[in-house]
């Protein structure tokens, strides 16, 4: 067994601190929306107000350390591998086939994950942030000449942007089950490391 | 010791910083804006202070000691304006004498000309002695009323202090007020003062606004949280301030907050706007405060009107007057004890606490007249309420809506004037109901053609609700709007959340979400069949 280490105490807390808040203004926000009623609404306005305060101040730290750790690099896109590992997810897993990565602490994404995770950062999040400050100082903008009708037009793709997120979600936890053992990625994700046999290479 | 060339340190950080203040400031309410407004009873300590303050003694000077005609209003004004030499010219400027905004660009309308609603309808055509118990002046009885003799000017109906002044028709003195007495005892304008004519709009109580009846004068708190004495203890002319004896007020131009500005630190453009006392962010929370640049405060202060236990007229059918019983006229009235049919009105709906709706409003309004051709519409809209979403001068604002018909001339496409107000045998259809002869008669008197012939057509009218404002524990909840069928379930135009939802972007982003949880179902299920066969195997 060896022993390795994938995730930092940041990236864990930075993990963590990120999902908890896009899962409460998931929350929040569909009770804006006016799809269910939970926690009143002036409450849920308040609360998806604050929490992307706090979103956004955890997206700056990230940022930081992505870029000064170098671990940016973990997300350039490759197509090594790319193929193998769509043959995996469509056929090799169910025939317990190895998984074709093997996890080092300077690579611990996938191809698969690295396209993913990258249009998480600079597509998806970008829009949220984008449209949802747009959204909060819509008055300010229409001071300055936007027109009446662009508040449905920001709304909108907040909205989109807030369905992509919750289908990311879906597909994000149902594929930490794909490891070596089903709970095995969530538990390196907890712990930070993961014990890996080396015939396996 | 000076230290050469000293730099800022991380001047960045000083940017980032003041771009911070920056954000913050525009979150944040302004501090300034939450000083506490004067609670209760302040504004009846201001005034009850203000009259000891009042130099002069009425009831001391000679020329009101009387004794004054039983009746005769203007010897009284005559005493008035032998010290007081401007007053009545200053009045007979003013809407309460002019009755018409001509002078506005308004020609047409206004009550002394061809304006019509669809309670009384219209009151030249013959009703002025009728109608004029509200006019400012004596001897309104028809269109040769001289609206230039100073003599005329009633002071007493708004300088009354004593509540034992009161109108009969023609706008004179009744015969057995004591006008030595009131006027040894004049004052500032009261609240009722202004509410014997404005509390009884439509002919009675409560009737025609909605948001103002005789209950504001001893209102509590809940009902009316600035003219009760429980509350700020205000009077009408708190706000609706003036100036040579010009009330503050609509006249046709009707203030939806105009946004006015002081034109100097301290000016007060106009009170009669919320902001004028509360400011534009009042709220602790800027999610709130940001409502005003489109809704209306009255939106959500103003849960419903008529709350002090008068009945508010919602709907007036004219076409169903003039029934008889044994050939008598007759009232009906409903199990609530409003008056549900009489004969010289028709049927009728009244009702209290009543939710209003909700329009966009940029502070203008159009009016038909007696003049104007009706459009094709049913029913024909009497005022027509402008103002859109797009409109930056525009918000959502309360109305009372009101219904009914009233005589037209289809031949013509106009409205008539139909003379109502007068005896059996005068011809006027509160006499001899008679609609053919009241209308003629009245077409004559507001000298407008008619070509005899007439039919009923639906009309409706919006009537903008601005008092009886609550406390704030009875503001509106935000789901009370922000919620599919809510209160502004309605009101087009415009993304509002919490009420657009459920629609093709919606159904898309369920979709989404679905498919890919039945993605992920397909796929585990299959993984764990697969393995279960491996390992059988």
């Amino acid at each position: 067994m060896t022993r390795i280490v994938l995730y930092s105490v940041f990236n864990r807390l930075w993990h963590w601190c990120q999902a908890m808040l896009i899962l409460l203004m998931a929350l929040t926000g569909f009770e804006v929306r006016g799809t269910f009623h939970l926690l009143g609404y002036l409450r849920a306005v308040n609360l998806h107000n604050a929490f992307a305060v706090a979103l956004l101040v955890l997206i700056l730290f990230a940022i930081f350390w992505h870029v000064t750790s170098g671990e940016w690099r973990q997300y350039i896109p490759t197509r090594r591998f790319l193929g193998e590992m769509i043959a995996f997810y469509l056929t090799g897993i169910f025939q317990g086939a190895p998984h074709p990565i093997r996890k080092e602490r300077t690579a611990k994404l996938n191809p698969l994950q690295r396209l993913a995770y990258l249009g998480f950062k600079i597509l998806i999040i970008p829009v949220q942030v984008t449209t949802g400050a747009f959204y909060f100082f819509y008055p300010q903008l229409n001071n300055h000449g936007w027109p009446a009708g662009s508040l449905w037009l920001i709304s909108t793709l907040h909205v989109l942007g807030a369905f992509g997120l919750l289908a990311f979600f879906v597909g994000h936890v149902y594929l930490t089950t794909t490891g070596h053992t089903p709970l095995a990625n969530l538990k390196a994700m907890l712990v930070g490391y993961e014990d890996v046999e080396e015939e396996q290479h | 010791m000076l230290t050469p060339s000293r730099k800022p340190s991380l001047p960045w950080a000083r940017r980032l910083l003041r771009v911070a203040v920056a954000v913050w400031a525009a979150v944040l309410p302004p501090l300034a804006a939450q000083t506490a407004l004067p609670g209760h009873g302040a504004y009846t300590q201001q005034h009850t202070e203000h009259a000891g303050n009042v130099t002069a003694d009425h009831s001391k000077y000679k020329v009101l000691q009387g004794p004054f005609k039983d009746g005769d209003g203007s010897a009284v004004t005559r005493a008035c304006v032998s010290c007081h030499l401007k007053a009545a010219q200053q009045v007979m400027a003013t809407k309460h004498w002019r009755w018409r905004p001509e002078a506005k660009g308004l020609e047409g309308y206004g009550k002394a000309t061809h304006l019509v609603n669809n309670f009384c309808i219209s009151t030249i055509g013959g009703n002025q002695e009728a109608c004029s118990r509200c006019h400012a002046g004596y001897g309104m009885k028809d269109q040769n009323f001289d609206y230039n003799n100073p003599d005329n000017v009633d002071c007493l109906v708004c300088h009354d202090t004593t509540g034992d002044y009161e109108k009969i028709k023609g706008g004179y003195p009744n015969p057995a007020v004591p006008l030595a007495d009131i006027a040894q005892k004049v004052g500032l304008p009261t609240n009722q003062n202004c509410g014997v004519c404005h509390f009884f709009g439509g002919g009675a109580d409560a009737t025609k606004h909605g948001d103002l009846d005789d209950t504001i004068l001893k209102a509590p708190r809940a009902e009316d949280v600035h003219l009760s004495k429980e509350g700020a203890g205000m009077v009408c002319i708190d706000c609706h301030a003036g100036s040579s004896h010009d009330v503050g007020g609509p006249d046709y131009v009707v203030p939806a907050d105009r946004r006015e500005k002081p034109k100097f630190a301290g000016e007060v453009a106009s009170r009669m706007s919320c902001t004028a006392c509360h400011t534009e962010a009042p709220h602790q929370s800027y999610i709130l405060n940001r409502h005003y640049r489109k809704v209306a405060c009255q939106t959500c202060h103003i849960p419903s009107f008529a709350r002090g236990g008068m009945a508010s007229n919602l709907s007036w059918n004219w076409s169903s007057a003039g029934r008889l019983k044994d050939g008598k006229p007759y009232e009906e009235h409903d199990s609530r004890g409003f008056e549900a049919y009489n004969t010289i009105h028709g049927e009728m709906t009244w009702d209290v606490n009543v939710k209003p709706e909700y329009v966009w409003y940029n502070g203008n309004m159009t009016f038909l007249t007696l003049k104007d051709k009706l459009p094709g519409v049913r029913p024909v809209p009497i005022n027509t309420i402008l103002g859109s979403y797009g409109d930056p001068e525009a918000k959502i604002w309360p109305f009372k809506r009101h219904d009914g018909d009233q005589p037209y001339d289809p031949i013509l496409n106009d409205f008539v004037a139909p003379y109502t107000a007068g005896p059996k045998g005068s011809g006027a259809y509160w006499g001899d109901y008679n609609w053919d002869v009241a209308i003629k008669m009245g077409m004559d008197k507001a000298g407008l053609p008619y070509s005899g012939q007439h039919g009923f057509v639906t009309t409706s009218m919006w009537w903008p609700i601005t008092h009886m404002v609550a406390p704030k524990e009875q503001a509106l909840a935000c789901t009370e709007c922000h919620a599919p069928k809510g209160r502004l379930a309605t009101v087009k135009g415009f993304y509002l959340p919490g009420r657009d939802h459920g629609n093709p972007i919606d159904w898309f982003g369920w979709a989404l979400v679905l498919l890919t949880c039945g993605g992920v179902s397909v796929h585990g299920i299959y993984r764990v069949i697969a393995g279960r066969s491996r390992r059988n195997s």
